[in-house]
C-alpha cells in the first residue's frame, strides 16, 4: 500500500482529496502548511508526495528544492496558477509532474499511479548503457560520469534511459510523454522541455551546448553523441 | 515648370509657416505705404522745384525786356541799319545776362510793316524754333504779359523739361518783335532725380529694415507658440510626460501654464484610468483564481460521489450525474475567463515553436472525431502532401482548431464538414468550412465578440462557453496572424486561420481563399 503525503492549505480539498484516496486504498498522511510540509515528510517517508503550490508558511517551490536536496520522490504539484512561469519553476525545482486546478480525479489518480508504477528496465545482456562519458546502471539504477556519481530522480533516470536506449533515434515531446510520462492523453509538452533542461544541468559539461541530449528542431530529441 | 514648382514651394512655406506670412503681410503693406509716400513727395518736390523755377523765369524775361528796350534806347534813330547795329548786341547781352544756369534767346522780327525784311531776327544756336507753336505765338502778339509754356528740349542728346517765355517788344520805329526765351530745368530734373533716387532707396532699405524687424519680432512671439504646438504634438503622440518652461507672466506665460495644466490633468486622468482597467483585469483574473479551489473541491466531491453512485438511491443518481456535468461547465468557462483576462492584461506569451500544421491539424480532426461521428457530421480533409513547417504556439493553434470544428460540426445540421490547409512563400492556411445553417450579415459583425450567441433560439449541445471564437481570434492575434469568417444564411460559413510561417513576416497573403461552399 502507497503512502501518499498531500500538502494542501485549503481544508475542503485537502480532505475531499483524502476521502477519495482512501477509497482507492492509498494511506494518505496530510500537512496543512508549507512548515508542516518538511517535518511531515520526513517523518512519514510517503511514496508520493502532492504539493500545494501557494501555501501558508513556506510555499511549495522552496519545499520541492529542499526535498530535492535528500530525495528523489515523486512530487506532482498541485496549482491553482495556471500562470505559466509559476508552473515552470516548479518542474524547475524538481517537480516530476503537475496538474492544474481544477482537475478531475480520475487523471490526478492516473498521474499517481504513473508515478508510483516502479521502473523495470528491460533485462538485458549488458547492464550498463553508455550515452557519451555517462554510464546508466539498469540494475542498480546507478549512473556515473567518469567517477563521479551523479544523483538523478527515478524520472530523470526513465527520460535519460528511454532516450539513450535508442541512440540517435529522434523522440517527439508526444513520444516521451508517452513512454516516460505514460501519458495516454493529450498534456502539456512544457513539461518534456524543463526535464530535459534540468537532465542536462546534471549531465552535461555545458548546459548551453549539449553534446549529451540533443534538441532535433521541429521534431524532440535524440540522445547523443552521434 | 521649374517656376512653378518654386512657386508651389513658395506658397506651401506661406501657408504652412505663420511666421513667413506675418512677414509678407507687414512687407507688403509698409511697402505699398512708402511707395504712396514717396509718389506723393516726389510729385510735391517736384511740382515745388518747377514752379519756383517758372516764377524766376517770368521775373527774368521781364528783365530782359528791360535790357532789350535799354539797348535801343541808345540808337535813337530808326533807321534799318542803326536797328540792326542794336539787334547785334542782343543775343550776347542776353545769352550773358542770364541768372541762371542757361537759357537760349530768339528775337524774332514779326513786323509786317515798311523795310520790316531788312531787320535781322536774332536766334541763339540750338533754338529749335518750331518748338514755339502757332498757338503760343498767337497768345504772345495778342498780349501785353509774359507768357510761358512747358516744353520739352533736346540737350546735349537728353530730353530735359523746359519753359518757354515769350513777350512783345516794339522797337523804335514801330518795329514789332517778341522776344522768346527757352530756359532749360536740367538742373531741376537732376535735383528730382536725386530726390527720387534718395527716397527709393531709403525705401528699400527702411522696408529691409522693416523685414528684419518683423522677423525678429515675430520669431520671438512664434517661438513660445511653436514650442506649444510641438509639445500638444507630442502630447497627442503619447507623451503624457511633456511640459512647457514658464517664463515670466504675459499671454505666452499663461499659455504655457494652461498647457501644463491641462496635461497634467490629461496624465492624471489617464492614468487613473490605466489603473481602473488593471484593478479590474486583476480583479477578474484573481476572482478566477479564487474560484478555482473551490471548484476543484467540488468536482472532487462529483467525482467520488459518480464513482459510489450504484450504492445511491435512483433519484440521487441523476442529480450526480447533472452535478458533474455542471462542474465540467463552470469549469470550461473559467479556464476561458482566464484565457481572456490573461488577453486583456497583454499577458500572453506564446511559445512559438517550429512544428508540421498538418500534423497539427492531423491531431485536431483525430480528437473531434468522436464528437463528429455522434453528431453524423463526416470531416474531410483537403490537405496537400509532406510537411507544413511553421513557427506556432501548438498549443494555440490546437485550441483554435478546436474551437472552429467544433462550432462547424455544432452548426453543419448533418452536412459534410471541410477543413482545409496551404501554404505558400510566408504563410499557412487552415480553413474550416461547414455547410449548415450560415449567418446573417449581423450576426457575422458580431461572431467574434465575447458571449455572443449566434442564434439564442438553437439548443446548445456541447455547452460552449461563449468565449471561445473570442480567446480564438486573440491566438490568431498572438501569432501575428488573422482569424477571418465569411458566411451566408442557409449556406454555411467559412472561417481561415493564417499566420505567418515565421514570427516577423509581414504583408503575408493567405493563400486560402475565404468563401462559403458552393
Amino acid at each position: 500500500m502507497s503512502k501518499l503525503l498531500i500538502v494542501e492549505d485549503d481544508d475542503a480539498l485537502r480532505e475531499q482529496l483524502e476521502i477519495g484516496l482512501q477509497a482507492q486504498g492509498f494511506e494518505v498522511v496530510v500537512a496543512a502548511t508549507g512548515t508542516d510540509a518538511i517535518p511531515a515528510f520526513e517523518m512519514n517517508k510517503p511514496d508520493l508526495i502532492l504539493l500545494d503550490l501557494m501555501l501558508p508558511g513556506k510555499n511549495g517551490i522552496e519545499i520541492c528544492t529542499e526535498i530535492r536536496k535528500t530525495s528523489g520522490v515523486p512530487i506532482i504539484i498541485l496549482t491553482a496558477r495556471t500562470e505559466d512561469s509559476d508552473m515552470i519553476r516548479g518542474l524547475q525545482a524538481g517537480a516530476d509532474d503537475y496538474i492544474t486546478k481544477p482537475y478531475n480525479f480520475d487523471i490526478l489518480l492516473l498521474k499517481i499511479t504513473a508515478r508510483l508504477r516502479p521502473f523495470e528496465a528491460k533485462i538485458t545482456d549488458h547492464p550498463i548503457i553508455k550515452i557519451g562519458p555517462v554510464e546508466m546502471d539498469t540494475l542498480s539504477h546507478e549512473v556515473r560520469k567518469g567517477d563521479k556519481k551523479i544523483a538523478l530522480t527515478p524520472l530523470e533516470f526513465k527520460l535519460l534511459l528511454t532516450l539513450a536506449s535508442k541512440p540517435n533515434e529522434v523522440f517527439t515531446r508526444e513520444n516521451l510523454l508517452e513512454q516516460v510520462w505514460e501519458y495516454t492523453y493529450k498534456a502539456d509538452t512544457r513539461l518534456v522541455n524543463v526535464h530535459v533542461q534540468r537532465l542536462r544541468s546534471k549531465i552535461e559539461d555545458d548546459q548551453e551546448n549539449p553534446k549529451l541530449v540533443l534538441t532535433v528542431r521541429g521534431w524532440g530529441y535524440k540522445a547523443g553523441p552521434e | 515648370m521649374f517656376f512653378s514648382r518654386i512657386f508651389k514651394a513658395a506658397l506651401g512655406l506661406f501657408r504652412s509657416s505663420l511666421q513667413i506670412r506675418a512677414l509678407v503681410y507687414v512687407v507688403a503693406l509698409t511697402g505699398t505705404a512708402l511707395v504712396v509716400l514717396g509718389g506723393a513727395l516726389s510729385i510735391t518736390i517736384g511740382n515745388g522745384l518747377f514752379s519756383t523755377r517758372t516764377e524766376h523765369t517770368i521775373l527774368e524775361s521781364a528783365r530782359a525786356k528791360a535790357v532789350v528796350q535799354r539797348i535801343f534806347q541808345e540808337y535813337t534813330g530808326s533807321s534799318t541799319w542803326e536797328l540792326n547795329q542794336g539787334l547785334a548786341q542782343v543775343l550776347p547781352e542776353l545769352e550773358q545776362k542770364g541768372v541762371s544756369q542757361s537759357r537760349t534767346v530768339a528775337f524774332i522780327n514779326t513786323s509786317k510793316i515798311k523795310n520790316a525784311e531788312e531787320l535781322a531776327s536774332p536766334t541763339s544756336e540750338g533754338v529749335q524754333l518750331n518748338l514755339i507753336t502757332r498757338d503760343f505765338r498767337e497768345l504772345v502778339s495778342n498780349s501785353n504779359d509774359i507768357q510761358n509754356q512747358t516744353i520739352q528740349v533736346r540737350l546735349q542728346g537728353e530730353t530735359v523739361p523746359a519753359v518757354l517765355t515769350g513777350e512783345k517788344i516794339t522797337l523804335p520805329g514801330g518795329y514789332d518783335f517778341q522776344l522768346y526765351l527757352v530756359y532749360d530745368m536740367k538742373n531741376e530734373q537732376e535735383t528730382l532725380w536725386f530726390v527720387q533716387w534718395t527716397l527709393f532707396f531709403g525705401g528699400f532699405f527702411s522696408l529691409s529694415l522693416i523685414g528684419l524687424f518683423t522677423y525678429i519680432v515675430t520669431n520671438w512671439l512664434v517661438k513660445p507658440v511653436q514650442s506649444v504646438a510641438e509639445a500638444s504634438e507630442l502630447l497627442a503622440s503619447g507623451d503624457l510626460s511633456r511640459r512647457l518652461p514658464v517664463r515670466g507672466t504675459d499671454v505666452v506665460a499663461v499659455l504655457a501654464t494652461s498647457f501644463n495644466h491641462m496635461a497634467e490633468s490629461l496624465q492624471e486622468k489617464i492614468n487613473d484610468l490605466g489603473h481602473l482597467s488593471t484593478i479590474q483585469q486583476r480583479f477578474v483574473s484573481d476572482v478566477s483564481h479564487e474560484l478555482r479551489t473551490p471548484l476543484t473541491t467540488m468536482r472532487l466531491s462529483a467525482d467520488f460521489l459518480h464513482s459510489e453512485k450504484d450504492r445511491l438511491p435512483e433519484n440521487s443518481r441523476r442529480s450526480v450525474e447533472i452535478l458533474q456535468g455542471q462542474v465540467d461547465r463552470f469549469d470550461r468557462l473559467l479556464t476561458d475567463l482566464l484565457e481572456i483576462s490573461r488577453y486583456d492584461a497583454a499577458n500572453v506569451v506564446p511559445e512559438f515553436e517550429t512544428h508540421d500544421m498538418n500534423g497539427i491539424v492531423g491531431g485536431a480532426l483525430e480528437s473531434i472525431q468522436q464528437f463528429a461521428d455522434s453528431k453524423g457530421v463526416r470531416l474531410l480533409a483537403e490537405v496537400p502532401s509532406g510537411e507544413i513547417l511553421c513557427d506556432v504556439d501548438a498549443r494555440r493553434i490546437d485550441r483554435v482548431l478546436n474551437n472552429l470544428l467544433t462550432n462547424a460540426i455544432e452548426h453543419s445540421e448533418g452536412k459534410p464538414v471541410t477543413i482545409r490547409v496551404a501554404h505558400n512563400e510566408k504563410a499557412v492556411a487552415v480553413s474550416v468550412t461547414d455547410q449548415g445553417v450560415g449567418m446573417t450579415e449581423l450576426e457575422l459583425m458580431q461572431v467574434f465578440n465575447r458571449f455572443y450567441r449566434a442564434d439564442p433560439s438553437r439548443k446548445r449541445t456541447t455547452g460552449g462557453t461563449g468565449l471561445g471564437l473570442a480567446i480564438a481570434f486573440e491566438d490568431a492575434q498572438a501569432h501575428q496572424g488573422m482569424l477571418e469568417v465569411i458566411a451566408e444564411p442557409q449556406r454555411g460559413a467559412c472561417f481561415r486561420l493564417t499566420v505567418p510561417k515565421i514570427q516577423g513576416f509581414t504583408n503575408i497573403v493567405s493563400p486560402l481563399p475565404l468563401a462559403v461552399e458552393n
